[in-house]
């Protein structure tokens, strides 16, 4: 399970509470105060394993809360210049029910193409290791007159101008396109930029109970997920006028549910590994308000013939073993850990590959490309990339 | 305190009510001013900050025609070409219901601005202020939720949550307030009955799904900005253009223009008349202090000491006055700001204007014009005054001599003024301002006659006088000419204020004649039906069929108006005419053979364009014009200039089949319906209303549209109207002064009479033949001078204001109207120096002096 559906619930309890430092005063005429509206009414939940069918699996399922197209991977040039990157599509439905129509208007004659309930969000970020620069960005949009969306055939997200479709006839390869400029809101002057293509090396991973990740102890407080952790990826990387041809791996989690953080949790650290011996580790840690791990904390471990096995809390020590204090406010974030999986001899050192991969963005959260090094499956020495998310230790990222 | 100060003082003191009178009408022309000025401005700023509020920090808009924006460029501006700053407004007007429906007086228009949120941040600032308020979620996915400022809801009359009534396209619907933005002075003023939605919900409350009113975009002015707006260009179809945003404002900014700078002109005729008043009562004084100067001359007192105090006494005059002025004027303003919003309403735009904005540049102006004019005024007779030796100064029969001696230069002075301002209307071109300058030389120019023409016109009334009223009669006449000096100032400043007057009157009434009788040729239809809501629907042919079957329904013509954007960001309203011979005869030409431009308008790519378009365009028969057609702009021959007095920006009007060839809309806005002669109006239109199912429309008579056309004309000639009648006020005073202090002064010479043996009655009769023989020489002089004021005005100033050809019409009841004004504001004037001459006892009188 990547608990990443508190992002939105998340989001919107900042946006109520802190808004982000410089954005004007409070009640703005602006979409981030709009996720606050999140409700089930009315709304599916994430009850009990289903029968997965793809590609439909790929496009939305509106009938949920939420949903996520998430990828990160990371990049690498001829020359061994090293990049991070990140773009996530979010779709939430407006859990507020309609008010009832008090107008006798008949649909058709005045309905309106703009008029819906899904909104949009979506992240961008990018890494840029060598000189230690961190890229990131936030859009938002609704889901209608083709703004923001998503479909199966062909498989298509996208929001604006950022999107990922295939490229082809199949579902795969994917291309990704996502591009931003570094003056905020700007649409003039230097752009980061990603163009890349992915395929996957291995297939997918349900993850959880054959694709039903639960998340707490109440059913239904759960989601349903599956992954590729491993994409060959390639394509070119703009930051400013620099141009560079990379390649990489690249991870994408999908995720659906309509499900709310556990009562005491206040944030969670997810680790998506990939290893120079064929093998991923997925973990994810929730934290209750005292700092201690839940239990409900798990993962995967994908190995290089692309079996997997599931991973419980207790399966996992893990050990922060550096910090790093955000200049915006001081918030000290975990940045270097030990994880071992002492039943599999496994013992790794995870490090960031750039310590500010913060995104100070409406909801502020650090998520980033750390290296790792160790001993893996077997006792062989191992190396490898991954991707980390921390959340719930910032102001303005603050799960409820 | 010097000698001098001291007897101006006592001079003041003593003849308290004459400058007290003065002060008035001096602040009586200086309040006009200052509140015409105040309401102008108020009006402005409102129509500036309820723009601002709607267009922020857009610099380019993208707008289209009759069909609006298609929403899909919104689309692809955002994911093909990704572009950021861009951002979809729906805008439109829903209504307050008030009252019967259709009487637009009760009904108070609110501005409805669809926008979105996703996109809206880097725009309007003002619809992002104050806490939070606002239910987003609701604001969404509530069909029918509006954002309004606080201030508005308690216009209204509701709070968050509630629910209102209004009339927004051809429908009632409840409107659900989803928040309050907090707004404070002039946030609160540019929000000012405005409802902002979702573009969703303004869209169905509008009616307009699947467009735009417009698309905003904010592009930066840097190379890559340029580059990113020449993207954006191309990836635009030709059916909508790119326009820079200050375009649309500055055209709305000029549309107004001639409005106001008409009500200014005005306001300063009675500043005018305010001035005269100063000018009277320091001639006035000067000739009754002659001997006082005098004697002051001759022990030494020098000229400028002299000069210096009766200037010194015109600008306390000023001052006082234009303090006065300008407290009265913000009192005023506030009652004519409301009467310049709604003519702004009725002809360009809806604004609101919550309350009057005291500019100090108004009140600056006010005082410059007050004390300005006070002086000025004031110049002449000081000069006068100073300017006579000694005992020349001493002498009242010098003064009145000379002042009958000076009559003739005045008058040929007033010619050769009378020949300036013609010739700076002759070359002025379309300049208002130097037009008004005109009008203003030429008023001096008859003020200058005024005096040669009381001196012609007394000695032609001696004798009939003195058949009427015996020796008295020849004593009142002799005497208007025998103080000349101070008569002929009271009567210019009275003909010039009943000129006026009359102008402004018949300038009115030949407006209205003219409206009526183009009414009449244009209203020639039985009935005539437009949705409510003024919603563009469309008449399918089956519906059409079914309307020409009802029993006495004989044809149908249908009009589509539709705004086109111009390439410099404004915009030509367009009237498309599916029109029979009938129809057609409703047409009549400025210009243009009617056959030739007839036959053109109704087959070949031709237009007819409406007087104030060919005027504000300048463009004739045989010229071109370019349209945005939804194929790309294009250019149209004009064919034809006809009279239309319903637009003041304009019209273009067009065949259906020549805008059926370039544009896809085929939408109506409404349609005519001639009927058999012995139809019945009420059940046809039953019938009607029933074959248009469940479109609501309002249907009315010829009779009944003419009746609502005249009262929207009659409301916007009220602030006119107004103004004419302070400017009345100002010269009433000023006359009843002027005979007040010249009465008074003559109380000497009646002492005489009166111990002669002249009874109380006699003097009576003497001082009311002598004020109305003032009044009616006035009242006579004024009908020339009007009716060539009213000229000026109809032939001249209208035309290069608005560019309508008017017909004058000069009713005798306005002339006699004038005639009585006159006679009556002079009697009066009369009475209370008349009282207290017939109480005086002759020992008394002769004693004062």
């Amino acid at each position: 399970m990547r608990p990443r559906a508190y992002l939105l619930v998340a989001l919107a309890a900042s946006a109520a509470c802190a808004p982000a430092p410089e954005a004007p005063p409070a009640a703005r005429l602006q979409i981030t105060d709009v996720l606050g509206g999140i409700g089930a009414a009315g709304l599916e939940r994430a009850l009990e394993p289903r029968e997965f069918s793809f590609p439909a699996d790929h496009g939305p399922h509106p009938t949920f809360a939420s949903e996520w197209w998430y990828l990160t991977g990371n990049l690498q040039t001829a020359a061994g210049r090293s990049f991070g990157y990140q773009v996530t599509f979010f779709r939430t439905s407006l859990g507020a029910p309609p008010l009832p129509r008090t107008d006798d208007s008949a649909p058709g004659i005045d309905g309106s193409a703009w008029a819906t309930n899904q909104v949009w969000m979506a992240h961008f970020a990018v890494a840029d290791i060598g000189p230690g620069r961190f890229f990131a960005f936030d859009r938002f949009q609704r889901g209608a007159l083709g703004l923001a969306g998503a479909t199966a055939f062909p498989w298509h997200v996208w929001l604006d101008d950022w999107s990922l479709e295939q490229d082809g006839s199949g579902s795969f390869p994917l291309r990704l396109r996502a591009r931003e400029r570094l003056e905020a809101g700007g649409d003039a002057g230097d752009e980061v930029a990603v163009d890349l293509l992915i395929s996957p090396l291995k297939d997918m991973v349900l993850q959880g109970d054959r694709g039903l990740s639960q998340k707490g102890p109440t059913p239904g407080n759960a989601s349903f997920y599956y992954s590729f952790t491993r994409l060959q990826t390639s394509g070119t990387m703009r930051i400013g006028d620099q141009r560079f041809a990379v390649e990489g791996t690249s991870w994408l989690d999908r995720e659906w549910s309509t499900s709310a953080l556990p009562d005491g949790q206040v944030g969670w650290d997810w680790f998506g590994l990939q290893l120079s011996d064929g093998t991923e580790l997925l973990f994810y840690q929730l934290r209750e308000a005292d700092g201690s791990p839940s239990a409900h904390s798990g993962g995967t471990l994908v190995l290089a013939d692309g079996s997997s096995s599931r991973l419980d809390a207790a399966d996992v020590e893990l050990t922060v073993e550096h910090t790093w204090i955000s200049p915006i406010d001081a918030t000290v974030y975990p940045s270097g850990w030990r994880l071992s999986i002492p039943a599999r001899g496994v013992e790794l050192r995870i490090e960031p590959l750039i310590e500010n991969q913060e995104l100070d963005l409406t909801f502020r959260y650090w998520e980033g490309a750390v290296s790792v090094a160790g001993v893996g499956l077997d006792g062989t020495l191992v190396s490898g990339r991954g991707y980390v998310e921390l959340t719930g230790y910032a102001e303005g990222g603050q799960p409820r | 305190m010097s000698l001098l100060a001291v007897s101006s003082r006592r001079y003041l003191l003593a003849h308290r009510w004459q400058f007290g009178l003065s002060i008035i009408g001096v602040a009586l022309g200086v309040a006009v001013v200052v509140s015409v000025d105040l309401a102008n401005d108020s009006a402005q700023r409102a129509f500036e900050l309820s723009r601002d509020a709607v267009t922020g920090r857009t610099t380019h808009q993208i707008v289209g025609g009759p069909g609006g924006v298609p929403e899909a460029i919104y689309t692809r501006l955002r994911t093909s070409v990704g572009m950021r700053r861009v951002a979809p407004v729906v805008e439109g007007f829903v209504v307050l219901p008030g009252g019967d429906p259709g009487d637009a007086e009760v009904r108070r228009p609110l501005r409805l601005l669809g926008v979105d949120p996703f996109s809206e941040a880097p725009f309007r600032a003002r619809l992002q202020t104050g806490p939070a308020q606002i239910d987003l979620g609701a604001f969404l996915s509530a069909s029918n939720a509006v954002l309004m400022s606080r201030a508005t809801a308690q216009d209204i009359g509701v709070g968050v949550g509630e629910t209102f009534e209004v009339d927004a396209g051809a429908r009632r619907r409840l409107i659900l307030v989803a928040g309050l933005i907090d707004a404070t002075g002039s946030d609160s003023d540019a929000l000012a009955d405005l409802l902002v939605a979702d573009v969703a919900t303004a869209q169905r409350l509008l009616g307009t799904a699947g467009t735009l009113s417009r698309i905003d975009l904010i592009f930066d002015e840097t190379v890559a900005g340029g580059e990113l707006l020449d993207r954006v260009r191309a990836a635009l179809p030709d059916s909508v253009r790119l326009v820079g945003a200050e375009g649309r404002t500055e055209t709305m900014r000029q549309m107004t223009r001639a409005f106001r700078v008409n009500l200014t002109a005005l306001s300063l005729l009675a500043l005018v008349c305010g001035v005269f008043l100063v000018y009277n009562t320091m001639s006035f004084s000067i000739v009754q202090r002659r001997q006082m100067i005098g004697t002051m001359r001759a022990i030494g007192v020098t000229r400028r000491e002299i000069f210096g105090l009766l200037i010194t006494e015109a600008v306390a005059i000023g001052v006082a006055g234009t303090v006065l002025g300008a407290i009265l004027g913000i009192g005023i303003g506030r009652l004519l700001v409301s009467l310049v919003t709604q003519t702004i309403n009725d002809l360009y735009f809806v604004v609101s204007v919550r309350e009057l904005a005291v500019a100090p540049s108004s009140l600056l102006k006010g005082l410059l014009l007050g004390v300005g004019g006070s002086v000025v005024a004031a110049l002449s007779p000081a000069l006068e005054a100073t300017g006579a030796p000694p005992r020349a100064v001493l002498m009242r029969s010098e003064v009145e001599a000379r002042a009958r001696r000076r009559s003739v230069p005045a008058a040929v002075l007033g010619v050769v003024l009378l020949l300036v301002g013609a010739l700076i209307l002759a070359l002025s071109g379309h300049n208002l301002v130097f037009s008004f300058a005109a009008l203003f030389v030429t008023i001096l120019g008859f003020a200058l006659m005024t005096p040669a023409a009381v001196v012609v016109a007394m000695r032609a009334a001696a004798y009939p006088m003195s058949w009427f009223l015996g020796p008295l009669g020849r004593i009142a006449a002799r005497g208007v000419t025998a103080s000349l000096s101070r008569t002929a100032v009271a009567i210019a400043a009275l003909t010039i204020a009943i000129s006026v007057t009359l102008g402004v009157g018949i300038m009115i009434d030949s407006f209205r004649g003219t409206v009526i009788r183009w009414l009449d040729s244009v209203l020639v239809a039985d009935l005539y039906v437009v949705p409510l809501g003024r919603v563009p629907f469309t008449l399918e042919a089956a519906t059409r069929a079914q309307l020409l079957e009802i029993p006495g329904v004989q044809r149908i013509n249908t009009v589509r108006s539709a705004d086109l954007p111009t390439a410099d960001g404004g915009r030509v309203q367009l009237m498309v005419f599916d029109l029979d011979a009938r129809g057609e005869a409703g047409f009549s030409f400025a210009s243009g053979d009617p056959e030739a431009a007839l036959t053109a308008f109704r087959a070949g790519d031709a237009v007819l364009v409406s007087e104030p378009y060919a005027y504000r365009h300048a463009v004739g028969v045989g010229a071109s014009i370019e349209l945005l057609t939804d194929r790309g702009p294009r250019a149209f021959a004009v064919a034809g200039v006809y009279y239309n007095y319903a637009s003041e920006e304009g019209l273009v009007a067009m065949s259906r089949t020549t805008y059926e060839r370039h544009w896809d809309d085929r939408a109506i806005s409404g349609f005519s319906v001639y009927l058999d002669a012995d139809a019945d109006l009420a059940a046809t239109a039953e019938e009607i209303r029933r074959a248009l199912g469940d479109r609501d429309v309002d249907i009315q008579s010829n009779r009944v549209l003419r009746q609502a056309a005249l009262e929207v004309f009659d409301r916007t000639f009220l602030i006119t109207g107004v103004l004419r009648l302070l400017v009345t006020l100002v010269a009433v005073i000023g006359v009843f002064s002027a005979l007040l202090a010249l009465q008074l002064e003559r109380a000497r010479e009646v002492g005489v009479l009166r111990a002669l043996g002249l009874t109380p009655a006699e003097v009576w009769r003497l001082n009311g033949a002598q004020c109305g023989l003032m009044g009616l020489v006035s009242g006579v002089l004024a009908l020339p001078v009007g009716l060539a004021l009213a000229a000026v005005m109809i032939f001249v100033i209208n035309r290069r204001s608005f560019g309508w050809s008017l017909e004058m019409e000069i009713a005798p009841g306005i002339l006699a109207q004038a005639l009585v004004l006159a006679l009556l504001a002079a009697l009066v004037a009369g009475v209370y120096p008349s009282y207290r001459m017939s109480r005086t006892r002759p020992a008394v009188a002769l004693r004062e002096e």
